[in-house]
């Protein structure tokens, strides 16, 4: 069976330039996701992983080379269009949750919504859907002050989803909790995964993290080192 | 004592290097006390320059007598019978020539204001020769004195500077008849530095006055004391008229201005301090925000809550302190000594300058202190009571 | 939740910033308020004064008489369309420190001349037909307490009657306004006839003239000519536009304009200071937040206008509080009698209120363009991640 291609990355060369120095984190490096994979990407700090993450996400270029998402390729696109793509298509889950400290679980996870063009009544049924499949809804009206850090990053979650995306790109989303509470976290990406078909690629340090993907590779200067995973 | 002294130096240091960081909240908060106290100055200089003005105009030695209900002079008249027996009145100093009386005449003409070019109403005072000698201040700086019988002038210094058309030998068409200057005298910074003089018999003539005066200016048997002519005055049905030491006429009549000056410019100057205040407090709580894990830390080394306490005092108040003197500078290099006229009680110009007194700059220096204070005292507060526990939490 | 929500929620997440920053807007909007009004109301003699009025005054200057004799000449002129005189009266009432404006005029033709006046047909008609009536203006009827059919000794700082009296009797028949908010309605006006015939003086003489020209095109045509007529005779005579005469009258205080236009300016300078640099912080202190609604996908051009929005509903929510004070102080102050023999036309007018709004507008521009700017340009891969 032959899964439908949602990203293709061919020939990445990414460098940072300062000054008149530049330093080259890939060349030549490529990859592909197919829709409803699972990725946890690894590797030691500093060898790219967030710069690889965003570059998926649209919000850093390759130096060169293409990246393909659905056939198109995303690096040609303006800030503007890119704005767009992401809103449609990609869920961000960062490390340190992000959530704005001055709005309500709810208000935070209805954020992506005043992208799209829905009533108010739809935008709290969404809401409520996506708290209530995180474990939250009754956490809606806290404000991130409020809530632990597990509970912040299911805010976090339920925010990245609400809006449906095919894409959810985690940076280190375990990487600031504990045990067990990471285990929780990575229990419903998981799930999202298999029940929602959520293609999911995780940034991550943690090798009993990694487990909850179906593949996990290894990136190291700027190579990829494809490794089985022991389940 | 003498490690409390010490913290409070570390701490003072620790927020003066960590300055840059803040450092246009901090220019804002020295420009607003700055402009604050530039604008309470200006305004003590121009009330103190017109207080100043018409209080070196007025004499304890000298009574003024005007008709009685009359706001100044241009709304009395005082005809020839009531000044001759005015004249006879006890109280009043006599010499030689019989009693030191000057009957005056003060009317209206038109000149113009250098400055703005445009048309202002400038006094004529008619008088005698011996009603000059009774301005202690008075003397010729140029030219000479007007003589008697002729269409001459003598033009105040004040306005010479202010007012073009007066040059000494120029020729000037007032009412219907021309005139000459013939000197310019100066009146020792007193309101009649603004004023034309003129023969009072020729500016009685010119000007259709009869021989009727507007006021009686007389030398006092006793410097301050009108009450023998108060009682002569009342007891003659003739004499409708008020009496006054010249100090006292002329603090009335630099009151309502000096009122309006005064009385405008600490209001102005207080809801301008208001709105710096707030700038003060906004820089100093986040002078305290941003320095909170700093201030946590020392404390949770040991250091004393006073110690940030001051510490942050010190640094709103060394900012206002600043800003003040700055301000204090401006405001003397821009208003001090700046000539300026407006219009008296008696539809006149009066010219006089902004002068600032060292009170003014005391007043300043303490207004800026207090938006200092006030400003660093709350945020000092909150930093002497910041939780230490903060310094072992994560800095989000 | 819209755009409009996170706006109002970033603004008041800090209460304290907030209040301080607001309370430094309203107190520039206060001092722009009340001194605006004082400003337009210094200006108003001016703004109000028709076009088509010119004043006939005696050449050395407006204090000196001219005689009655030259009215009727003056009518005569080619382009006159009506003519009227006065005499300033130099009244008080009861206290002699407290002066009164009062004119002694020609009823009939003083109300042909100045249109703007208002007084009920029936009021109008008991003044013309009372030798001792008066008619006072509003504001003065009601700071002193006068109403219709009052009996009064008024007292005259400059005249006396021809017995040594320097008091009045006058009777209130009727009570003016004008039909602009404006219009100076703080003086009375007696009758010339019974001025003229008590005072001790005697004499055929009056103040000024005023006239109304068929044509404000004609103004320099008629003045020439006014003043050729008189040249040469004992009262010489100087004709100029009511505005001309009120300005020059108003400038003569020195320049009010610039005294409180520089105070405004700095007032405004101090704030956009203080309120510039604080909208700065607050949005450096959310760099982290705006790099996550950018990642979310809101738009950069969304993110400057939320910025830009959030200033300029800060200059607003400032502005409209000083505004609304600054007006209760000013219809405050405009009851103050003192302040009213001085400044009768004291209000806060709507120009100056668009002014403020437009001032506002302004305030919240130069506050938020940078910070806005700056939320739009924001790097988010620098941003975010980076603790
Ligand atoms: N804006 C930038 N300018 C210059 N160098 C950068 C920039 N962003 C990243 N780098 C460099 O690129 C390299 C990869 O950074 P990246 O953040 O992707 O690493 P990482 O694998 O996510 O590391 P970590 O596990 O510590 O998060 C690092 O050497 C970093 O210093
Ligand atoms: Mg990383």
């Amino acid at each position: 069976m032959t899964a439908e291609r949602l990203f293709d990355l061919k020939s990445i060369s990414k460098s940072f330039s300062k000054g008149k120095e530049s330093i080259a984190i890939f060349e030549g490096l490529n990859m592909v996701i197919d829709k409803g994979d699972f990725v946890a990407i690894m590797g030691p700090s500093g060898s790219g992983k967030t710069t690889l993450l965003n570059m998926l996400g649209g919000v850093d270029k390759p130096t060169k080379g293409e990246i393909l998402y659905a056939g198109k390729g995303i690096e040609k696109y303006s800030e503007g269009q890119l704005a767009n793509w992401r809103a449609a298509h990609i869920g961000f889950i960062f490390q340190f949750y992000n959530l704005m400290p001055m709005l309500t679980a709810a208000k935070n996870v209805e954020l992506p919504l005043l992208l799209k063009k829905m009533s108010s009544s739809q935008r709290k049924k969404s809401v409520a859907a996506a708290l209530e499949l995180v474990g939250l809804a009754d956490r809606a009206k806290h404000k991130p002050d409020e809530l632990s850090g597990g509970q912040q990053q299911r805010v976090a979650i339920a925010r990245a989803i609400v809006s449906d995306p095919d894409l959810l790109l985690c940076d280190e989303p375990t990487g600031d909790l504990d045990r067990a509470t990471a285990t929780e976290i990575l229990e419903t990406l998981q799930l999202l995964n298999k029940d929602f078909g959520k293609t999911i690629v995780m940034v991550t340090h943690d090798p009993a993290a990694a487990k909850y993907a179906k593949r996990c590779v290894h990136l190291d200067k700027g190579e990829f080192v494809e490794k089985e995973l022991v389940a | 004592m003498g490690s409390l002294m010490a913290q409070i130096v570390a701490v003072v240091a620790m927020n003066i290097r960590s300055l840059p960081q803040r450092i246009w909240m901090s220019i804002a908060t020295l420009v607003a006390v700055g402009i604050v106290v530039a604008v309470l100055l200006a305004f003590l200089a121009l009330s103190n320059g017109f207080e100043k003005t018409l209080n070196t105009s007025g004499s304890d030695k000298i009574a003024v007598m005007l008709r009685a209900g009359s706001q100044g002079e241009m709304s009395s008249v005082l005809l020839r019978d009531q000044l001759n027996i005015m004249e006879l009145a006890p109280g009043i100093s006599r010499d030689a020539n019989g009693p030191v009386v000057s009957a005056e005449l003060y009317v209206i003409v038109d000149g113009t204001k250098r400055s703005t070019n445009t048309p202002v109403n400038l006094p004529l005072r008619g008088l005698e020769l011996s009603g000059v000698e009774l301005r202690e201040n008075f003397s010729i700086v140029e030219g000479r004195m007007f003589e008697p019988g002729r269409n001459e002038l003598v033009v105040g210094e004040a306005v010479q500077t202010e007012f073009s058309g007066f040059e000494l030998n120029k020729k000037v068409r007032l009412g219907q008849s021309e005139w000459t200057v013939v000197g310019v005298f100066s009146a020792g910074g007193s309101v009649f530095g603004s004023e034309l003089w003129g023969d009072l018999k020729t500016v009685q003539s010119q000007f259709n006055r009869g021989s009727s005066a507007q006021l009686l200016r007389a030398k006092l048997a006793t410097p301050g004391d009108v009450s023998e002519i108060q009682a002569y005055i009342e007891n003659e049905p003739q004499l409708n008229l008020d009496v006054k030491t010249e100090v006292a006429y002329y603090a009335e009549q630099s009151k309502g201005i000096t009122n309006v000056i005064f009385y405008l410019g600490w209001p102005l100057a207080i809801a301008m301090a208001l709105g710096a205040l707030a700038g003060a407090l906004n820089t100093m709580y986040n002078s305290v925000a941003q320095r909170s894990m700093e201030i946590a830390t020392l404390r949770a080394i040991g250091f004393s809550g006073v110690s940030a306490f001051i510490g942050t005092l010190v640094e709103s108040l060394a900012l206002a302190a600043i800003g003040g003197v700055l301000g204090s500078l401006a405001a003397y290099l821009f208003f001090d000594g700046l000539t300026t006229s407006t219009l008296s009680g008696n539809f006149t110009q009066v010219v006089f300058d902004f002068k600032l007194s060292a009170d003014s700059f005391i007043s300043g220096l303490k207004l800026a202190l207090i938006v200092g204070f006030i400003g660093g005292f709350f945020p000092a507060l909150r930093a002497a009571r910041l939780p230490v526990v903060i310094a072992f939490k994560n800095a989000t | 939740m819209s755009d409009f929500y996170l706006i109002r929620k970033n603004l008041t997440r800090n209460k304290l910033r907030l209040s301080l920053n607001s309370f430094a807007i309203f107190i520039a909007f206060l001092l722009f308020g009340v001194l605006a009004s004082l400003q337009a109301a210094f200006d108003a003699g001016v703004e109000l004064s028709s076009e088509q009025r010119m004043i006939v005054t005696n050449k050395i200057n407006f204090t000196q008489p001219m005689p009655l004799a030259y009215v009727n000449k003056v009518r005569a002129v080619e382009g006159v369309a009506s003519v009227t005189h006065a005499n300033w009266f130099g009244a008080y009432y009861q206290d002699p420190q407290k002066p009164l404006v009062g004119f002694a005029v020609d009823a009939e033709s003083y109300l042909e001349v100045y249109e703007e006046f208002v007084l009920a047909p029936e009021q109008r008609e008991a003044w013309f037909n009372n030798r001792i009536g008066i008619v006072v203006g509003d504001q003065m009827a009601r700071t002193l307490g006068w109403k219709v059919g009052d009996r009064l000794p008024v007292s005259s700082s400059i005249f006396t009657q021809k017995d040594g009296s320097s008091v009045w009797e006058m009777e209130v028949m009727g009570i003016f306004t004008g039909n602009d908010e404006q219009f100076d309605t703080n003086y009375f006006l007696l009758h010339y006839k019974y001025f003229i015939e008590t005072q001790s003086f005697g004499g055929d003489w009056i103040g000024w003239i005023t006239i109304k020209t068929t044509d404000p095109a004609l103004n320099d045509e008629v003045s020439k000519t006014i003043d050729a007529q008189f040249a040469n005779s004992p009262a010489e005579t100087k004709t100029t536009s009511e505005k001309q005469f009120s300005k020059a009258f108003v400038e003569q205080f020195g320049n009010i304009g610039l005294m409180i236009t520089s105070i405004v300016g700095a007032a405004f300078f101090t704030i956009l200071f203080i309120v510039g640099n604080s909208m700065a912080l607050s949005v450096r202190e959310r760099t982290n937040e705006i790099a996550v609604l950018k990642t979310i996908g809101f738009q950069a051009p969304r993110i400057f206008k939320m910025v830009l929005s959030e200033s300029i509903l800060l200059a607003l929510l400032g502005g409209c509080l000083g505004l609304f004070v600054a007006n209760v102080l000013v219809n405050g102050a405009a009851q103050a009698p003192q302040l009213r023999s001085m400044l009768p036309n004291l209000v806060l007018t709507d120009m100056v209120a668009f002014k403020a709004l437009g001032l506002m507008l302004v305030l919240g521009l130069v506050t938020g363009i940078l910070p806005a700017w700056r939320a739009m340009k924001l790097n988010t891969i620098d941003a975010l991640n980076r603790r």
